[in-house]
């Protein structure tokens, strides 16, 4: 019986980019998480089906097309919707269109109801502590 | 040495005497009589004795003639299918009742309510199978459904296979209940796992409601067990694909008065640039449409037929004919249409049932366009090649002018614009001997002999 905390991860929307989110799968499997990878072009409701089976205590979503405002934007009202208020919710890639600061994307989408916004060249496992951390929080940021 | 094989129907029991060759089977006498509710051993036994020319029971304990048998009498098997989210563990759950040749009674999802339960007391299936939550998933809700199952008075079998986790809590809870657990119909979410369920509900259908549909007399007269006729249906399927040669991938049709069920055997290889999302679906697949019949459904898949009917040339007039025709044989499931007009209204009933069943069954892919090109998402399974289709059943056993094509491809996208991925240009093939149900029961003793005989007795309508 596998007792480590599981995750859900995937890229959302109509974003085809498989290798980054293979990568992620390994590097968090290794940091000893339960990872439920569902893959590319992944839709919000099918990011909240998996959690809630899974029992999964955070979902990260890639997005990697620029096209990361549209997917992305009521995720946190869905999950609350159905049931998973306190989910821990993450994000990062190439989440806009365009050379923007980053300090404003990140604004963006904590906006939005993501705990964490990560850059295209944030570290995994920099992201495997912060969920950790997180999680001994016990309450989303 | 001869073969008898029985299928106790709804409204018939019929029966045929098969020879047992060198791995072959050869049809002999058949025979069929109206089935005998109140006592479903007395139509058996009428239709094993005009057979085999005599008392069967000596015959077969001493082993000079093989009996298999099947019923889907007195409703079937009739399970409710118990989930956590509807696409995922209740699919699971509702494919591996299918499989097993169960009817689905009620679909239940998340939380179960007081009027949930309320109506389980009120019409209670033969089974619930009771899935929810991945291995280490999930536990809130199905310990809240444990809860209020153990709360009710429900005491039909409960076949639990949801999140190992908590099994023995739920065991705990479900104690004194009529309580089975077995494995997890999906311990992860890439990774279904249908049959455990399956073997618990198939077990369940022999210790306990074989006795309750009244077969085990039949049981201990003759030492042989029955099987609920769609599960034997389904074993013939795999046994079809497995012997015979290039029958590999096709979709087997079988319509009845009361539902219309759609095999498939088929094998899942996306091409490239496809993006397959939804869960793994098994090889061979089973769906029910309780919806969808010829007689005792006629009503409602009349009102299936309504918004087909503008694509096949037809008008509004002609949707209100089918509706009324509908409501007359449905009080009447033996009419049989004597005129060419009542001829005509059973046509276009199967054509919809048929269509309705196979869009139901069938995967859907729909084109997105994606910064990086064009990118075909598929959900479910793509049938749109499969090159043959089968027509069983009594209507479509004998519709020897019926032509699946002409509906099924006319229908190829549907309400959200998605292609359809039923069968498309394929050969149609017709069980007009309407041997299928007696073979299924063969092929559990001799599965090679029963395929091969059964898809060369097969005619070519198409």
């Amino acid at each position: 019986m596998n007792e480590a905390v599981a995750i859900v991860l995937g890229v959302i929307g109509a974003d085809c980019h498989a290798v980054g989110n293979k990568i992620i799968d390994n590097v968090l499997t290794r940091e000893g998480f339960r990872v439920v990878n569902l893959g590319v072009m992944v839709s919000q409701d099918e990011f909240i089906d998996a959690a809630i089976e899974t029992g999964a205590r955070a979902i990260l979503v890639s997005s990697i097309y620029g096209h990361g405002e549209i997917d992305c934007d009521g995720l946190r009202g869905r999950c609350i919707e159905r049931g998973l208020a306190d989910i821990v919710l993450y994000v990062g890639g190439n989440l806009v269109v365009g050379k923007r600061d980053f300090v404003e994307v990140e604004a963006q989408f904590r906006e939005m109801g993501f705990n964490r916004v990560f850059s295209p060249s944030a570290d995994i496992e920099e992201v495997a502590r912060l969920l950790r951390e997180d999680f001994h929080a016990g309450v989303p940021a | 040495m001869k073969l008898l094989s029985i299928d106790i129907g709804s409204t018939w029991t019929k029966g045929a005497l098969f020879e047992i060759g060198q791995g072959s089977l050869k049809c002999g006498v058949r025979c069929a009589v109206p089935t005998t509710v109140d006592d479903l051993a007395r139509g058996f036994f009428a239709v094993a004795e005009n057979l085999a020319g005599g008392t069967i029971v000596d015959q077969v304990r001493e082993g000079r003639l093989e009996l298999a048998y099947s019923s889907s009498a007195k409703g079937g098997l009739a399970v409710a299918a118990l989930g956590l989210v509807p696409e995922v563990t209740l699919e699971t759950a509702k494919l591996a009742a299918y499989s097993a040749g169960a009817r689905l009674t009620q679909v239940l999802s998340y939380r179960l309510t007081r009027s949930d339960i309320e109506e389980l007391q009120r019409n209670p299936p033969d089974i619930l199978l009771f899935a929810g939550g991945t291995d280490g998933g999930n536990t809130d809700y199905v310990l809240a459904n444990a809860q209020a199952l153990s709360a009710s008075s429900i005491d039909c079998a409960i076949v639990y296979a949801g999140n190992r986790s908590v099994a023995d809590e739920v065991g705990d809870l479900l104690r004194g209940k009529n309580f089975l657990s077995v494995a997890n119909v999906l311990p992860d979410m890439s990774n279904p796992n249908p049959d455990p369920a399956r073997s618990a509900i198939r077990g369940v259908f022999l210790e306990q409601i074989v006795k309750g549909k009244g077969l085990d007399t039949i049981v201990e007269a003759t030492g042989a067990q029955p099987l609920p006729t769609p599960y034997a249906m389904f074993e013939y399927a795999k046994a079809i694909r497995e012997h015979v040669n290039g029958w590999e991938e096709f979709v087997l049709l079988d319509m009845g008065g009361a539902t219309t069920d759609v095999y498939s055997a088929h094998e899942e290889n996306p091409a490239p640039g496809t993006v397959l999302r939804s869960l793994p679906e098994p090889v061979v697949k089973r769906t029910v449409e309780g919806d969808l019949g010829m007689r005792v459904s006629a009503v409602s898949a009349a009102q299936a037929a309504a918004p087909l009917l503008p694509a096949m040339g037809l008008d509004a007039s002609d949707a209100e004919t089918l509706a009324a025709y509908a409501a007359r044989v449905t009080l009447a499931p033996d009419t049989l249409p004597p005129n060419a007009e009542e001829k005509r209204l059973d046509s276009l009933l199967a054509g919809a049932c048929v269509t309705q069943a196979c869009i139901r069954h069938a995967g859907r892919a729909s084109m997105v366009y994606t910064p990086d090109g064009d990118v075909r998402v598929q959900t479910g399974r793509d049938l749109s090649a499969v090159p043959r289709v089968i027509g069983s059943g009594g209507w479509l056993a004998r519709a020897g002018q019926f032509k699946p094509s002409a509906w099924l491809s006319q229908f190829r996208i549907d309400e959200k614009r998605r292609a359809v991925l039923m069968p498309g240009r394929f050969e149609y093939w017709r069980d007009e001997a309407y041997l299928f149900p007696l073979l299924a029961n063969a092929a559990r003793l001799h599965p090679r002999a029963a395929a091969l005989a059964g898809i060369g007795a097969l005619t070519r309508s198409e």
